[in-house]
């Protein structure tokens, strides 16, 4: 038996005397929040351009936003910033996929296995509070400058949080949940694959977003103080140079989006890997 | 459920026909437990020297104060720890570990948060110990639905439910195994109220219907005396029985008309209990006093 009152319906189920009642929302409220969104940068931009048009800042540097879009615009156009950018990227998501291979299932070891994380928790915890910086000097004398060793500092910077978040994971796993699996006749195996894991995901991710924080930071300060010669750190780098403020802030822009797009994505991901995890615990 | 009925074995419906001849179902005996505090090296004794049978077909309450050692019962049956001394037989073979013959309910239900109600109860049925062919599972899982009364919440998620559906939940998961026995520790202790009165008289209404053995911890004198056939009053730590009793009141307890809450048999119990148990209570007041 279904009715429907003003958008909502409401269905009676006999069998139970529930009364189960859905409210219809608009399809168009979730583009509301992207038009605000939107609405919001545009003013963000509009007040950068009156603020530098009234030059109370010296305009070497505080750029016009329309400078920096035409900073941006031409710099796509004649190929000063796709290479870059592309090399950038790259370079971090290889480093990005090498640190999840390594340091979820490490991570999960160390949650599962006492042994292993007596044995490899100094290490882990030294290497995740150590200022990755301090370790560039020795990364260039062992690997020069170039691709391999701006790799190792993002993988370097990346791992060790996804590490600690899996571990951390594997730890809470309600206690119960797991007797519950021993009661109802899971083997070592499936309690593991039916309990510990689905209950780590949520871990997992915000340890690859950890990650992902981490990882950019290495990524920059591996194209900057490691000279190799491309990537969007040196773009900076050489903008900086040139006392060049609209390429200086493009190259910026572009590092908040290239970060938010990323950091959105994994909570996108999130949401889809443990829709329970969000209202649980509301 | 026809199948429940037939795999609780002929014995039970005779149960208490028959009681001083079949052999008890659930035997401790001479049973003392306890964990060990590796850091300090010491051993905590949860249980001394407890001796006990439980009958086939039998609702047996517990009732002690708390950290008496009655949850240390029930993991003993289940299999979740070993007595020090003594031993614990279900069918007179010794337990060694969680068999399929023995379902709990757990207080915090332990529900997986990430599977909805309907695949909650298969979780019972896919695992390796006591698995149940795919086809027959969801029959199976409906069959428990409609005894706990969720037929309809297949699809949703225990953080959909409130804390008395989502241990209909675990009463359902722990039933589709169709185990003989039913370990139930304190299962209506984080529920409201007055959930808790409605889920009691299900709970009878249920296990008249499957006629399992229950062991069932409570805090609750009311709700010891409503569900049980025997209550053993426990100890304070290290927990040893103090007094067995035994519950003669007629069934079914929750029909309007009987009113069991309001006979004179039920308030001599319940006052019975309540001074066994204020003893232990203020025991373990003046002890504290004491020191």
């Amino acid at each position: 038996m279904t009715e429907t009152i003003q958008g909502a319906t409401r269905t009676n189920d006999q069998q139970n005397g529930q009364q189960i009642e859905s409210i219809e929302v608009s399809r168009f409220a979730r583009f509301k929040n992207v038009g605000i969104t939107v609405v919001n940068l545009a003013v963000f931009f509009v007040i950068w351009e009156l603020v530098a048009r009234a030059e109370v800042i010296n305009s070497l540097f505080f750029p016009r936003a329309s400078d920096m879009f035409a900073a941006l615009f031409n710099g796509f156009a004649d190929g000063t910033i796709w290479p870059q950018l592309s090399h950038s990227l790259t370079n971090f998501l290889i480093g990005l996929a090498i640190s999840a291979a390594i340091g979820i299932p490490v991570g999960l070891l160390m949650g599962a296995s006492k042994i292993a994380d007596l044995i490899l928790s100094p290490y882990v915890w030294a290497m995740t509070s150590l200022p990755r910086v301090a370790l560039i000097p020795l990364l260039i004398l062992i690997m020069g400058f170039g691709n391999s060793m701006q790799l190792t500092i993002i993988v370097l910077s990346a791992v060790f949080p996804i590490m600690v978040n899996c571990m951390a994971g594997v730890k809470t796993v309600e206690p119960s949940l797991v007797r519950a699996g021993v009661v109802f006749g899971a083997s070592r195996l499936q309690i593991y694959l039916k309990v510990i894991l689905p209950y780590t995901l949520p871990f997992v991710i915000s340890g690859v977003n950890q990650g992902i924080a981490r990882g950019l930071v290495g990524m920059l300060i591996g194209e900057l103080l490691g000279g190799g010669g491309n990537g969007l750190g040196f773009l900076l780098d050489r903008a900086g140079e040139q006392f060049d403020a609209p390429m200086l802030y493009a190259t910026l822009i572009l590092l908040a989006v290239m970060s938010v797009g990323l950091v959105q994505a994994m909570r996108w991901l999130e949401q889809r890997a443990a829709p329970w995890r969000d209202i649980s615990r509301a | 459920m026809g199948q429940v009925e037939a795999h609780s074995a002929p014995g039970a419906q005779h149960a208490a026909d028959d009681r001083a001849s079949e052999p008890a179902l659930i035997e401790a005996v001479h049973v003392t437990a306890g964990y060990d505090n590796r850091r300090e090296h010491t051993r905590l004794i949860a249980l001394r020297d407890v001796s006990l049978q439980v009958r086939r077909g039998e609702f047996l309450a517990i009732v002690g104060p708390s950290g008496c050692g009655k949850t240390t019962f029930i993991n003993l049956i289940a299999g979740f720890v070993k007595p020090i001394e003594g031993s614990v037989r279900v069918r007179g073979e010794e337990v060694t570990g969680p068999g399929a013959d023995r379902a709990m309910v757990f207080q915090d239900y332990a529900l997986l948060p990430w599977r909805t109600v309907e695949r909650n109860i298969r979780f019972a049925m896919e695992n390796r110990r006591g698995h149940v062919p795919k086809a027959e599972q969801a029959e199976r899982a409906a069959r428990a639905l409609r005894l706990v009364g969720l037929t309809g919440f297949e699809k949703s998620y225990p953080h959909e439910l409130s804390g008395g559906m989502r241990q209909r939940v675990g009463i359902a998961r722990a039933l589709v195994t169709e185990p003989e026995i039913l370990l139930m520790d304190e299962p209506f202790g984080a529920v409201d109220a007055m959930t808790r009165e409605a889920m009691q008289a299900e709970l009878e209404k249920i296990i008249a219907e499957t006629r399992q053995t229950v062991v069932f911890i409570t805090h609750s004198i009311d709700e010891a005396i409503l569900l049980a056939d025997r209550i053993v009053v426990i100890s304070k730590r290290p927990g040893t029985i103090r007094e067995v009793i035994d519950v003669d009141l007629p069934r079914p307890r929750f029909d309007e008309q009987a009113d069991v809450q309001r006979s004179p048999r039920f308030g001599e119990i319940r006052s019975h209990l309540w001074s066994l148990l204020a003893d232990e209570a203020l025991g373990a007041k003046q002890e504290v006093a004491t020191r």
